[in-house]
């Protein structure tokens, strides 16, 4: 044991890794782990915020798409009643026209009966003119008109 | 019979005493000049003295101690310097984590014993930390390393490689921590309450005593363990090592082996507990400096 001059070498020697501790190695490391604390507890935070930013989101889009739904189920039963009404009413369009058109065919078929009818009638004026004229002309012979008369009988 | 046995002692205490003597530079008194303690090394010849180590005085420094912890301290210092200087605030590489490690360590040990105001306190733990397991794991190295090296290597024939197991180096560091409590004391308590508390209250100059005690007890646990284990390293190493060379049989050298893993083994926890107390005392000592009470 003995105590001789190394005793102040080692005491500068211990004092000057002191001052390199206490300048260079000590404050930067002290500063870089605060640093990364309060980056973490700010990344901690943002998340945690935006964590409840997302519950919010997912609360309104919830409530947005409850609406759509609302809306989109009435949407379609106004369009189902539409659609019947329409239904109803080209139905009613289509009997009354079906209606309509069976009344003008019969007045049609009315019609062309009694032009038809007419016709005949004419016809029949001017056969009977004719065979007429014939009986006048061959008045003598009875046979004969008896044969014209059942031809123009025939004829009708 | 006898007669080898003598011999055998002498050289065991040889062998111990070679191992525990400092490589010395100092002032020879004899002739009155500068010089390295006789015999100690062939590298230097002309700058041999004639004086023995035990006949060197104060003025003499320790060469190996010196040397050894500054080289381990800038070793230490230049690690954590350079990891710090390319330390990056993202995600951290490997070193950088490990040397976050140890800063996170000592400094909860800071802020939890230590309620100052101090910006000196973080930085002196740190360093006394570092430093002194630095030198104590020197320890763990085979006590004929350094001989052996110095040896061949430098032509020194005496170099301890423990800076730890050289009362001055603790010494040093303790006294650091005295002078630094001793301001704190009077800062915290001016002058006279400091002198008061020192002589006078409340069991006298007792309290002087446990002063003055409490600081060189940190110098001499530390230096105690570190020296003691040392010692035991040399035994178990003479022990096998004359086994070895008395029966010819290099056999001997397995339960030396087996020991020395064993007490090597045992010795870490010392290595790292002993720089631990030593910290943790010097945050201890310096709260109660600087916090009324």
């Amino acid at each position: 044991m003995n105590i001789n001059a190394t005793f102040f070498a080692e005491l500068l020697a211990f004092c000057i890794f002191v001052f390199i501790t206490y300048r260079y190695i000590w404050p930067s490391m002290e500063n870089l782990l605060e640093d990364r604390r309060k980056e973490i507890s700010d990344g901690l935070e943002a998340a945690s915020q935006s964590q409840r930013k997302l519950e919010d989101a997912n609360k309104e889009s919830a409530t947005i798409l409850d609406g759509a739904k609302a809306e989109a189920s009435s949407l379609i039963n106004q369009a189902n009643s539409r659609a019947d009404q329409i239904v109803d009413e080209a139905k009613e369009q289509a009997v009354e026209e079906a209606k309509k058109i069976k009344l003008s065919a019969e007045a049609d078929i009315e019609q062309s009966a009694n032009k038809a009818k007419d016709g005949i009638r004419e016809e029949v004026a001017a056969l009977v003119i004719a065979g007429a004229q014939k009986i006048l002309d061959k008045e003598i012979n009875a046979k004969a008109n008896k044969d014209i008369i059942d031809s123009l009988i025939k004829k009708i | 019979m006898a007669k080898e046995n003598a011999q055998n002692l002498i050289e065991t205490s040889d062998y111990i005493g070679h191992h525990l003597v400092n490589l010395t530079f100092g002032w020879c008194e004899k002739t009155s000049s500068w010089g390295f303690a006789n015999h100690q090394q062939e590298l230097f010849k002309g700058l041999d003295s004639a004086c023995k180590v035990s006949e060197m005085g104060f003025w003499s420094f320790h060469l190996d101690t010196i040397f050894m912890s500054i080289l381990l301290g800038a070793v230490v210092f230049g690690f954590f310097g350079l990891i710090n200087k390319a330390a990056k605030k993202g995600v951290p590489g490997k070193l950088q984590n490990f040397a976050e490690f140890v800063h996170e360590f000592i400094a909860s040990a800071v802020n939890s014993g230590y309620h100052g105001t101090s910006k000196i306190v973080g930085p002196l733990a740190f360093a006394s930390c570092l430093w002194i397991i630095s030198w104590n794991l020197m320890d763990l190295l085979p006590v004929e390393m350094a001989s052996f090296f110095g040896h061949f290597g430098g032509g020194f024939n005496y170099f301890k490689i423990l800076p730890t197991a050289d009362l001055n180096a603790p010494l040093a560091l303790a006294i650091v921590v005295m002078i630094l409590v001793t301001y704190y004391s009077v800062k915290t308590h001016g002058a006279g309450g400091f002198l008061k508390e020192l002589f006078i209250v409340p069991l006298g100059p007792l309290e002087f005593i446990s002063y003055v005690s409490k600081h060189v007890a940190l110098a001499l646990r530390l230096y105690g363990n570190l020296f003691a284990g040392e010692m035991i390293f040399i035994l178990i190493a003479i022990m096998f090592g004359q086994f070895a060379m008395s029966f010819s049989q290099t056999l001997w050298f397995l339960p030396g082996l087996i020991l020395n893993l064993s007490w090597a083994l045992f010795h870490i926890l010392i290595v790292a507990l002993q720089a631990y107390i030593f910290m943790m005392l010097t945050i201890a000592y310096l709260n109660l400096a600087s916090t009324k009470h």
